[in-house]
């Protein structure tokens, strides 16, 4: 009797469960198309799921059922169904009881063991995908804004074409002088040469005849030198030469 | 002498050498050396000749009249300046090469902007792990499937697998 009054109970409770919307009862806070805005993007999934005991019964189920019975509530009520169930037959032992027990039990072992290494496997290659595409997006985004850089770079480097005109102008103006210095330096040169040329000149013509006049003298001179002469004068030296020779062994 | 001495502006060769691009070094070192050969051959020429000593030539050239002659003539003469025939065209040249560059900063803006919106739209999209596909196919238009083209999975040539 307690049973059937639990069993009209339970559905009642259940029903009489809030819609997910308010936000006491749920730890989530999604709002699921229950207003008229969408919300773009969608905001993020919550990272842990809705809380379960044993796997299975989620954990506002005892919460709710908490002030009324207290911690082990559901607990009563859960082994209260069972027994109902199975001493009214209306869940039947059969072979597939056995069948499922071992299933279920291989699976629960399976899943305890090896269930976080398939969890992180898992997460492991979502992370994969989701750390390329971000390196995309990433390289993306350096390679625009080096592109930038250049850009901005170049821009500086035209605005320097002034030096290359400046330069060819400067060019210009150099050869301009370097061609008229050179000009009055031929100018000066031809002139200086004219005029050493006539110093030049003159200089030679008086040497000449400086020459020719010493010569013609020595000419002369020595044409006037008589053999009688040239006799005296060579007798006369050998006397004084005579003389000096006594002169010089008197002396050493 | 007017148009004489045509204002040789000191050039800040560092300067001009930062703004050239590398690919364009060689045709900068080409007029650099050029200009480097045109002011050693200035600078090794004397800015005037040295003056005639002409009371010297009077003194010795003994031929009457001849030295006179040609001082008169010496200071009479009139060197003519060499005539300036290229500098309109570099000025024109520089008309154009300010057009161009113009020219050029704008289109070179144009791109900026283009970047700058890129970067923009990069900067300002959710995070990956927040997106649907459909938010993918928006922000990155090549990874929509063409259903219509390729009815049948994978929606793309099997060579783009």
């Amino acid at each position: 009797m307690f049973s059937r009054l639990v069993l009209r109970a339970a559905p009642a409770a259940l029903r009489s469960l809030p819609p997910p919307v308010t936000v006491s009862v749920l730890h989530t806070t999604r709002p699921l198309h229950t207003t008229q805005q969408c919300l773009a993007p969608l905001p993020p999934l919550p990272e842990k799921g809705g809380e379960v005991r044993h796997g299975l019964i989620p954990e506002e189920f005892f919460q709710f059922l908490y002030p009324k019975t207290g911690v082990t509530g559901p607990y009563m009520l859960g082994t209260g169904l069972l027994l109902y169930l199975l001493s009214k037959e209306i869940y039947v032992i059969n072979h597939e009881t056995v069948a499922a027990a071992c299933i279920l039990s291989v699976i629960i072992y399976g899943v305890k063991k090896y269930g976080s290494d398939v969890a992180a496997f898992a997460d492991k290659l979502n992370e994969e995908k989701v750390a390329k595409a971000l390196a995309v997006k990433n390289e993306a985004i350096k390679n625009l804004e080096t592109a930038i850089e250049q850009e901005k770079k170049e821009q500086w480097r035209v605005e320097g074409r002034s030096y290359l005109f400046d330069a060819k102008r400067n060019n210009i103006a150099m050869l301009l002088e370097t061609n008229y210095r050179e000009r009055l330096l031929t100018v000066y040169n031809e002139v200086k040469k004219r005029l050493d040329y006539q110093v030049a000149l003159q200089n030679l013509k008086r040497q000449k005849e400086q020459d020719h006049m010493i010569q013609w003298v020595e000419k002369n001179v020595v044409q006037s030198i008589t053999p009688q002469q040239q006799k005296d004068s060579i007798a006369k030296c050998i006397l004084d030469l005579r003389a000096l020779s006594k002169s010089a062994q008197a002396a050493a | 002498m007017a148009g004489r001495r045509a204002a040789i502006k000191a050039i800040d060769w560092a300067a001009f050498a930062e703004r050239v691009p590398p690919n364009q070094r060689a045709m900068f070192n080409a007029l650099k050396t050029r200009s480097d050969a045109l002011s050693a051959r200035l600078a090794a020429l004397p800015e005037k000749p040295p003056t005639i000593d002409w009371a010297y030539y009077k003194a010795t050239v003994a031929k009457a009249g001849m030295v006179d002659e040609f001082q008169k003539k010496f200071s009479a003469l009139k060197v003519p300046e060499p005539v300036d025939t290229q500098t309109a065209k570099i000025d024109a040249q520089e008309q154009e090469a300010a057009k161009s560059s113009a020219e050029y900063v704008q289109a070179s803006k144009a791109r900026i902007a283009q970047y700058e919106q890129q970067l923009q739209k990069f900067r300002s999209m959710i995070p990956f792990e927040q997106m649907t596909y459909e938010d993918l196919h928006e922000a990155f238009p090549e990874t929509r499937l063409d259903k219509e083209k390729y009815p049948y999975w994978p929606h793309k040539p099997i060579a783009d697998l």
